[in-house]
C-alpha cells in the first residue's frame, strides 16, 4: 500500500486492487445472469401505479372532509358567507397536513416533473 | 461489480450480498420513473442498493444473534492458513470489517471503485468533508492492520 498525504485525494491503486480481492466473489457472470432474469421478470412501476395507491385512501379522505364540512355548515345553507369560512376554516386547517389528498396533489406534482 | 462488493463490505457473507445487490436492483427498476435525470444515476443506484444491503442487515439481525458476529470482529486468532498470502488476505479482510460501517463503504467507494468523494457524499447522504474524514481514517486503519501483519511476519 502506498504511503500517502492524511488526507489523499486521489485513490490508492494498491489498496484498491486489495479491497477487490477481498471482496470479490466467483462468478460474476452467473451474477449478472441471475440479475438480467430478476429484472426481465419484475414489472415496473409506473406513476400510475404509484398514483392509485393513493387514490382509496385519497376518495375516503374526500369523503370524510366533505361529511366534516357538511357537519360544520349544515343542509341546506346558503352559500358560505365569510363568516361560515372563518368558522369552518380551523377544521381545514387541522385536516390539510398530512392527509392523503394532500399527498395525492404532491406525488402528482412530482411525478409530473 | 461495484454494487456487489459494497454489498459484501456491508453484509460479509456473499449470499446475503448478492441477495440484497439483487433486491436494490429491482428496486430501482420499478422505481426508474422517479429517478431525476439531473442528478448522477451511479450514486443514485448505489445508494438503493446499500440501503437494501442495509435493510437485509437488519432482518438478518432479527433473525440471528449477534453474538455470531463477535468472534468475527474481535481480531481473534487467525485460521491456520498454509501460506502468507491467504494469511495476508484472511487480514485484510478482518481489517476491512473490523472499520466502521461508513469508513468501511467509503473507502470501499474511493479506492476500489474510483467513486469521487461528492459521489460517495450523494451515495452515503453526508457531506463531502465527512466522507474525507471517512477514508482518512478507514486507510489508517487499514494501513495499521497490515502494518502490524507485516512486523508479526518479519
Amino acid at each position: 500500500m502506498s504511503e500517502q498525504l492524511s488526507f489523499d485525494y486521489q485513490p490508492d491503486p494498491e489498496l484498491g486492487t486489495m479491497i477487490r480481492a477481498a471482496l470479490d466473489g466467483e462468478s460474476p457472470d452467473a451474477f449478472v445472469a441471475r440479475l438480467r432474469a430478476a429484472v426481465r421478470e419484475a414489472p415496473r412501476e409506473t406513476s400510475w401505479d404509484v398514483l392509485s395507491r393513493w387514490a382509496p385512501a385519497g376518495l375516503v379522505a374526500a369523503g370524510i372532509a366533505a361529511a366534516l364540512m357538511w357537519f360544520v355548515i349544515g343542509p341546506g345553507q346558503p352559500p358560505a358567507s365569510s363568516g361560515a369560512m372563518l368558522a369552518s376554516a380551523p377544521v381545514q386547517m387541522d385536516l390539510a397536513p398530512g392527509q392523503p389528498e394532500t399527498d395525492v396533489i404532491t406525488v402528482s406534482l412530482v411525478e409530473g416533473r | 461489480m461495484a454494487a456487489r462488493r459494497v454489498a459484501r463490505a456491508i453484509l460479509r457473507d456473499d449470499d446475503d450480498a448478492d441477495d440484497a445487490v439483487q433486491d436494490g436492483v429491482l428496486a430501482a427498476w420499478r422505481a426508474i420513473d422517479r429517478y431525476d435525470p439531473a442528478r448522477p444515476f451511479r450514486p443514485w443506484l448505489m445508494r438503493i442498493v446499500l440501503n437494501a444491503a442495509l435493510d437485509a442487515r437488519r432482518r438478518r439481525r432479527v433473525r440471528q444473534s449477534e453474538v455470531l458476529h463477535e468472534g468475527y470482529e474481535s481480531g481473534g486468532p487467525l485460521p491456520d492458513r498454509t501460506t502468507d498470502q491467504s494469511l495476508f488476505r484472511e487480514r485484510f479482510r478482518q481489517a476491512l470489517n473490523g472499520l466502521p460501517e461508513r469508513q468501511r463503504v467509503a473507502v470501499v467507494l474511493f479506492d476500489a471503485e474510483g467513486y469521487a468523494h461528492a459521489e460517495i457524499a450523494e451515495v452515503l447522504g453526508v457531506p463531502e468533508g465527512t466522507v474525507r474524514s471517512y477514508v482518512f481514517h478507514g486507510r489508517r486503519a487499514l494501513r495499521e492492520a497490515l502494518g502490524d501483519f507485516k512486523e508479526e511476519k518479519a
